[in-house]
């Protein structure tokens, strides 16, 4: 079972996630800020993460800076309030890119489409 | 003794003394004045005084003393008053030339007094001027300005022309410089060419004279062993006056004058006033350099200036642009956050609830209400986001590619099929690629209605003069000309046939930049999109 890490300040958001996302078949943990996702980061292992580009005082593209660096195999999926970011620079360091909204699909195929790309590339290797 | 002259006789009758003409015929009457005035230098006197000495008187020879002492100082009076005269004269020319060059900031004005004062006969009356200016840049003197005939026959029409309107100096260096100064310029062009000297050449005659820094009168230039053959051929004259111009010891020009016409003898009266004349005209031509130097440099502050206001402009735009993307922000968050829980959950509601469920419609109703407002929210965040351009230079292939892409997933499912014809040689475009990237992807995935059998999405690009056009064919989708026009514009009621903003929007986006949006449709064809993107800058509004 792939272990997601679901970053967002908003509870119910992640309550949200965590309820669709397991019924996918995902064992999901998530973390209300970026130290709490770097505290749970530390000694687990997670298939990938799934991160709110605007975090209560701070930046979620500081934090996936943080965790390309440290965890560079994690895929890391933004989920932003507006799409303007898709084509911005610091966005293209995360492996997808996801506008919010009600409608879970278009998250959940984009988790499968990084989930398999990553597992592709451990075959080859 | 008998006496031949008049001088013993108070009053005489005329044509009695043969040097009283008729315009003195007050000194008929008037011994004293006859006698100082006529009687000295008349030879009928000379003889009556002969006749004195002879008689052996004893003040005959103290007579002819004093009468040879008056005769040699009332020449010397003559000439000193002459001496004045002319000197009057110069006085007067050089004040009317130094308030002319001392109230004049234009170089051309200067130059045509200066050497219309050298070449009139009112002043200095040489028959023809050159000046050499310095420039320290490039290191040389050279060949400026020339005024002057060419030959007797132009010399005789001129010369006539100015006696008939005996204008003064003003008069006719304003004349000069309002009909002949450009005729004047062209028809010394080829003499002035040549009369370039670096100032580092310090033998020749020019540089030499500008280094003494005073006049200096060539003779005998043919066979001057100091002048350059060549430019004794040049002037044509064997002599020639070189006239250094000074100011504040700096080497300001030269004036090489000549009396090419008359062949008249250079004076060391003439070098002398010269010299004196050249003391302005050296400040004049310098104050003028400089003030056209200000202007250049008080043109450059204006532009500065200029530019500093459009920075300025910019800043409080970008600050205007910071204000949007904190509004946008602000609205993203405190909107699509809530849109996102209320439709989420009713979604996962919705998929736990049985088809018999008597609320399910209403969950429906939520679903679908907030999937509404999304829609309308992107739009609106779009739209902000649409007002501030960001561009930059940009691969139009990598732009389509990505559009193709983030599209791929919704055509696919949709069974279309894309193609993409990249042209030759294309330049970058300079456009904001966000902006750009929505649009086509807006273009591609524009849900307009009345899907076709022919699914098929052509574009191509192809490069022009200072552009890039990319060209859309969209053979699925059929809109008359008339419905696709009301699309394009913004909020228009057009709900039935599409979103409603995403067209509008685009071409909103794109006019901002500066880029044409054209659409054709037809009911049959299906859509044809063309979007011109600059490669230069400058093509921006």
């Amino acid at each position: 079972m792939n272990r997601l890490l679901v970053v967002d300040d908003e509870a119910n958001i992640r309550l949200l996630y965590a309820e669709e996302l397991k019924d996918e078949g995902y064992e999901v943990v998530t973390a209300a800020s970026g130290a709490e996702a770097l505290d749970k980061l530390q000694g687990s292992v997670f298939d990938l993460a799934v991160l709110d580009i605007k975090l209560k005082n701070e930046s979620g593209i500081e934090l996936l800076q943080k965790l390309v660096k440290e965890r560079h195999d994690m895929p890391v999926i933004l989920c932003s309030a507006f799409s303007c970011y898709k084509d911005d620079f610091s966005a293209w360091l995360a492996d997808g890119y996801v506008v919010k909204s009600g409608d879970l699909t278009e998250l959940k195929q984009e988790i499968g489409r990084v989930l398999a790309k990553k597992a592709l590339k451990v075959k080859e290797v | 003794m008998n006496q031949e002259c008049c001088w013993n006789r108070e009053v005489i009758a005329a044509g009695e003394c043969p040097n009283i003409g008729d315009d003195d015929k007050s000194l008929l009457s008037s011994l004293r004045r006859r006698v100082l005035e006529k009687c000295c230098d008349c030879a009928l006197f000379k003889q009556d005084l002969v006749r004195f000495s002879e008689s052996r008187h004893p003040l005959a020879p103290v007579f002819s003393l004093i009468h040879a002492e008056f005769q040699q100082q009332k020449t010397q009076i003559q000439s000193l008053a002459s001496f004045l005269d002319n000197k009057t004269l110069e006085m007067r020319f050089m004040h009317e030339l130094g308030s002319v060059l001392q109230s004049s900031v234009d170089l051309d004005e200067v130059l045509s007094v200066a050497l219309t004062a050298i070449t009139a006969g009112k002043g200095f009356g040489m028959n023809r001027a050159f000046l050499l200016l310095t420039d320290r840049e490039e290191g040389v003197l050279h060949g400026y300005f020339g005024i002057g005939p060419r030959d007797l026959e132009e010399a005789s029409q001129v010369w006539n022309e100015i006696a008939q309107n005996d204008m003064d100096l003003q008069t006719l260096a304003q004349n000069f410089r309002l009909n002949k100064l450009s005729a004047e310029r062209a028809k010394f062009h080829n003499v002035l060419e040549q009369l370039t000297v670096p100032l580092a050449n310090k033998d020749h005659v020019i540089i030499k004279a500008l280094d003494g820094r005073h006049p200096v009168r060539i003779e005998g230039a043919f066979q001057h062993p100091d002048v350059p053959p060549e430019l004794a051929r040049l002037l044509g004259v064997d002599t020639f006056l070189l006239m250094p111009l000074i100011s504040r010891n700096r080497r300001v020009g030269m004036i090489v004058a000549d009396n090419c016409i008359t062949h008249r003898t250079i004076t060391d009266e003439d070098m002398h006033s010269l010299e004196t004349f050249g003391f302005p005209v050296a400040f004049a031509i310098e104050r003028a350099s400089l003030y056209d130097k200000l202007q250049v440099e008080l043109n450059r502050v204006t532009e500065a200036g200029k530019k500093l206001k459009e920075q300025q402009e910019v800043i409080v735009k970008m600050e205007n642009m910071a204000l949007v993307g904190r509004i946008t922000s602000s609205i993203a968050h405190s909107v699509r956050n809530p849109l996102m829980i209320i439709g989420g959950f009713a979604r996962s509601m919705l998929k736990n609830s049985s088809a018999s469920d008597p609320k399910r419609t209403f969950i429906e109703s939520i679903v679908d209400e907030t999937r509404q407002l999304e829609g309308v929210l992107d739009e609106i965040l779009n739209y902000s986001d649409s007002i501030y351009p960001t561009r930059d230079f940009w691969d139009v292939n990598q732009l389509i590619e990505t559009a193709l892409r983030d599209s791929a997933d919704i055509l696919t499912s949709l069974g279309y099929a894309t193609g993409y014809s990249p042209g030759h040689d294309l330049q970058p475009v300079f456009i904001d690629f966000k902006q750009l990237s929505y649009c086509l992807r807006t273009i591609l995935l524009n849900d307009i209605g009345g899907i076709g059998e022919d699914r098929t999405l052509a574009i191509f690009s192809q490069s022009g003069e200072n552009v890039v056009t990319i060209t859309i064919e969209d053979r699925s989708r059929h809109i008359s000309q008339m419905e696709l026009d009301r699309l394009l514009v913004p909020f228009s009621e057009t709900r039935d046939l599409g979103t409603g903003l995403g067209m509008a929007l685009c071409k909103t986006m794109l006019e901002k930049q500066g880029i044409p949006l054209s659409v054709q449709a037809d009911e049959h064809e299906g859509l044809h999109y063309t979007i011109v993107l600059p490669t230069r800058k400058e093509e921006q509004p």
